[in-house]
């Protein structure tokens, strides 16, 4: 424990005290000028990493941000006289205003609209510098003063060291931030935002706030960078500069502070290699042997494809060749960038920091903090007394798909402390009913009722935050988080510091509570011992009572388990049930959506049978097995019913 | 005789667009088999007309330089897919926006180091001397823009109706599993989109590259304005992008007129972005219902 933080902090500050002595050993402006360049690209490539590791989208705008911020600091400087703070605050805020705006547009795409979306921005941002001569000079390029910090005059190592200190400060915040609450939001938005809703986070609020934080930190380098070389112009902004803060992130490796910086530092130093021929044979022959390490270790291990071994090696030997043959290296920095950008995208997708991280743990024999005990279950899920009386009232609901009737005026109600069923064969309208009581879709017509009020009806968030929870029929996991960080995203009542204190690492003792609780509810569906491992990785039994777990998190005063069983092999689905009378004893009503009649026969009092988005029958699981039109609903029409056999395991 | 100038200027800005809508028909037949897009078809554009170019510089004809250019398209289609898209989609990732841009970045330098960084002109037997219509000026050579346009959508579109491979293109395009299950080869049908998606970008560039001349940067506005045509109309909306096209052209022709060439970009990016916010799926396109 206190090991693995000695030696974390400790590399950190190292790190920082030897870029902070480097000035005062070497007297040499242009390393000077490098390391000074090297922290700016740090903290523009934290802000970055932000969207495009931890939201996993493609930004495409973070040298939009750049330059946004660069001419913001600019020109406060020259029209309002402003000092060093107050134009870096105003860089800052001008990304964060810019970043929201666009955010907001972008807030419900993904993948490839969301990467157009920050292009046009970007490509529209150019536009406008480039243009609006009157305020920034367009092509002709602007001349900025650097002005004084506090009243003192910065000298080039000054300025490095406000550089330095802004970005430890951005690096501390940052890892407060992303380890809290918010940056496991971040991630679970990645994996599965209908999820993320589901469990009441707020897709869109960390949408935003996650976005507008990356461009505030793009407009904070950008007020640094335009002090740094006090001369800005608007190509210095664009497609050629945001490729290279892409390779920064990849290369050094996505959702990792460190692979921003180690990205900083190679995008910092690559002209250097660029220009110096001997510099680069050697570079691209050390590329290449790592290519053919990784590739043929992966190859014998048959953990990658071939074109994933084969096509880097490819990449780094055309490298090889052409800086063998090509006169002027510089000419060709384009294609160096692409062949670079290419081999590690391909062949080393975590980055060098993933990849050393994993080696590093390794060497020191670092282990994973340990666990806090579980919280009491009373604290976590408190037992509510099931008082009886009308928990869910579905009044004539309805809900069509062009012409297809899929709830087609169903009627019910779920009595609180019950666990009610309901059954129908395929495509009878289950499903499509508990995604309309949980908000995914709007109904056409009818109403719906949680204990008289009416439940918000199309948003999954707003459903979430009146005590109903679910769990869903295929996976919706957040597969990159662990176990335990797939229920501490959901848990309700436990984040309430303010985001200030959360970036000033305030927050640790609710992180703690959280983690108890997540750990209690984990054993309660058995996966106690599973805490740590990624989702993904589970079994599929144990995704399923993942799920629930995660649902639990909630506090739920109503549980939807939508086929919970689906799939399970025989000794799960008794695990299952034992899990669910659980549940169920903490005084949780429950709606079972099942196929397998023997666990609906075992946990439910009461059962409605769905068939063509019609209720066709309800009762106790004995009569609606008996009912003549269930039997026919699922068995199809028989001439004697009472001959015919209760539908066992149908569907 | 103000109106006729502004008339003059909407139509030769929406023959204009026919290009870009042209290229926006070239992310349509990728996005419906795999709902993926080349982020570098603006390269692909631009190589496929300095390569039609050399073929001019060797001597060919210019009937045979057409299909040539188009046959070197498809090829870099293929490439594309092969070396950017296919390892991607089946880890159902989506590596392939980076992927992508960057075989773009890696074709760009390419064609600075082969061909050179200046802009050239490109040699047509098509005429420029304008025809009069109704007093508005129009050149043989924006027409053919046009009729090329039109031709070629025309046919693919009765490739994917008429023919086998066209069917089992449709096939994929409505549910790659159904498809697969069917013994119809996904894995194929996603590469022979990427190809003729590179026929049709290699056709644009050779129809655009007499009117803008031929040089590394020649696509880098052109796909911008693709990408805006393809996202307004919705990238699964048929021949919405020709409407789009022809609307987003005369746009940025009077934009450009009125505020200065330089903001002509402007309209498009704006247009984009704000249809990305109010519709995601386009003013032509199907909103998909999400399923869990």
């Amino acid at each position: 424990m206190w090991k693995r933080l000695l030696l974390i902090r400790g590399a950190e500050l190292a790190a920082l005290a030897l870029l902070a002595a480097i000035p005062l050993m070497v007297d040499n402006s242009y390393v000077l000028g490098l390391l000074t360049l090297l922290a700016i690209y740090g903290i523009l490539l934290i802000g970055l990493d932000v969207t495009v590791g931890y939201l996993g989208q493609v930004n495409l705008a973070q040298a939009a941000f750049l330059g946004l911020g660069a001419y913001a600091a600019g020109l406060s400087v020259a029209h309002f006289d402003f000092g060093m703070l107050a134009a870096l605050a105003t860089a800052l805020v001008v990304g964060l205003i810019f970043g929201t705006l666009l955010a907001f547009p972008a807030l419900r795409l993904e993948g490839p609209q969301f990467a157009l979306a920050t292009l046009s921005f970007s490509a529209l941002s150019a536009t406008t510098l480039n243009e609006w001569e009157g305020l920034t000079l367009g092509a002709q390029g602007l001349q900025v003063s650097r002005p004084s910090f506090l009243g003192m005059t910065l000298d080039a190592p000054e300025f490095f060291w406000l550089c330095l200190l802004l970005l430890a400060l951005v690096w501390m915040a940052m890892r407060n931030l992303l380890s809290s609450q918010w940056g496991r939001a971040f991630e679970a938005l990645r994996d599965s935002p209908i999820a993320t809703d589901a469990m009441g986070v707020g897709t869109y609020r960390h949408k935003v706030a996650g976005f507008a934080l990356a461009s505030g930190l793009g407009g904070l380098a950008g007020g640094l960078y335009a002090f740094n070389f006090q001369y800005l112009q608007p190509q210095s902004f664009g497609w050629d500069l945001m490729v290279i803060l892409l390779l920064g992130v990849v290369l050094g490796g996505r959702k990792s502070l460190w692979g921003a910086l180690v990205g900083a530092s190679l995008i910092a130093l690559l002209p250097n290699l660029l220009s110096n021929r001997g510099l680069f044979q050697i570079f691209s022959a050390i590329g290449l042997l790592i290519a053919l390490a990784a590739g043929g270790q992966g190859l014998l291990k048959k953990t990658t494809r071939p074109f994933q071994a084969l096509a880097p090696v490819v990449a780094m030997g055309i490298l090889m060749v052409g800086s063998l043959i090509v006169e002027n290296t510089e000419d060709w920095r384009k294609a160096i960038f692409a062949l670079m950008l290419f081999s590690v995208v391909v062949g080393l997708p975590e980055g060098l920091m993933g990849f050393a991280a994993r080696f590093l743990a390794k060497l020191f024999h670092i282990e994973p903090p340990r666990l806090p005990a579980p919280a009491s279950l009373d604290t976590v899920l408190p037992k509510r007394i099931a008082n009886g009386g009308a928990l869910l009232e579905l009044r004539g609901l309805e809900r069509y798909f062009g012409g297809v009737k899929a709830v087609d005026g169903v009627s019910m109600t779920v009595q609180a402390g019950e666990i009610h069923g309901l059954i129908g064969p395929n495509g009878s309208g289950k499903s499509t009913a508990v995604n309309v009581i949980s908000g995914l879709y709007v109904p056409t017509g009818g109403d719906m009722l949680l204990r008289g009020k009416s439940l918000p009806v199309g948003s999954l968030f707003k459903v979430a935050r009146t005590g109903v929870a679910r769990t869903f029929q295929n996976l919706q996991l957040f597969g990159e988080l662990s176990a335990m960080d797939n229920v501490m995203v959901a848990l309700k009542d436990v984040y309430r510091s303010p985001l200030p204190l959360v970036l000033l690492g305030l927050a640790r003792g609710e992180e703690k509570r959280a983690r108890a609780a997540a750990l209690a509810l984990l054993e309660l569906v058995g996966l106690g011992d599973q805490a740590r491992s990624l989702a993904k990785d589970l079994t599929y039994g144990d995704q399923r009572f993942l799920e629930i777990a995660r649902a639990l998190a909630r506090k739920p005063e109503l549980l939807i388990l939508d086929e919970p069983a689906a799939g399970l092999a025989h000794p799960d689905v008794n695990k299952l049930m034992e899990i669910i009378k659980r549940i169920h004893e903490r005084g949780v009503s429950i709606i079972l959506i099942e196929h397998h009649m023997d666990v609906i026969s075992e946990l439910c009092g009461i059962v409605t049978v769905l068939d063509g988005g019609k209720i066709i029958a309800a009762g106790t699981a004995e009569q609606v097995k008996r009912d003549p039109k269930v039997i026919e609903a699922y068995l199809g029409v028989v001439d004697d019913p009472a001959g015919a056999a209760a539908p066992a395991q149908a569907g | 005789m103000y109106t006729l100038l502004i008339v003059q200027l909407a139509v030769s800005g929406a023959l204009m667009g026919m290009v870009y809508a042209l290229i926006a028909y070239g992310f349509q037949l990728t996005f419906a088999t795999s709902k993926s897009i080349n982020f570098g078809q603006g390269e692909l554009v631009m190589l496929s007309a300095f390569f039609s170019l050399s073929l001019i510089d060797s001597g060919l004809p210019y009937w045979l330089v057409v299909p040539g250019g188009m046959l070197f398209g498809a090829v870099l289609g293929l490439f594309v897919e092969r070396a950017a898209v296919r390892l991607s989609l089946e880890q159902k990732g989506e590596g392939w926006i980076l992927l992508t841009i960057i075989l773009g970045l890696l074709g760009f330098s390419a064609a600075e180091n082969i061909w050179g960084r200046d802009d050239r002109p490109f040699p047509t037997p098509i005429s420029s001397d304008p025809l009069h219509f109704f007093g508005i000026d129009v050149t043989p050579l924006e027409l053919s823009v046009a009729i090329g346009v039109l031709a070629v959508m025309g046919l693919v579109e009765l490739f994917k109706r008429k023919t086998l491979l066209g069917k089992a293109f449709e096939a994929v395009s409505a549910d790659r599993d159904a498809a697969q299950l069917m013994g119809i080869s996904a894995t194929r049908t996603i590469q022979l989109s990427y190809g003729l998606s590179g026929l049709v970008a290699a056709l644009a560039g050779i129809l655009v590259a007499p009117i803008t001349t031929v040089g590394p940067t020649m696509a880098s506005v052109l796909i911008l304005k693709a990408f805006s045509v393809a996202v307004v109309a919705g990238l699964d909306s048929g021949f919405g992008i020709v409407l789009v096209g022809l609307f987003l052209g005369a746009l940025e022709s009077l934009t450009s007129f009125y505020l200065g060439s330089g903001w002509r970009e402007a309209p498009g990016l704006i247009l984009l972005i704000l249809a990305l916010a109010v519709r995601p799926n386009g003013v032509f396109g199907k909103a998909s219902i999400r399923k869990v």
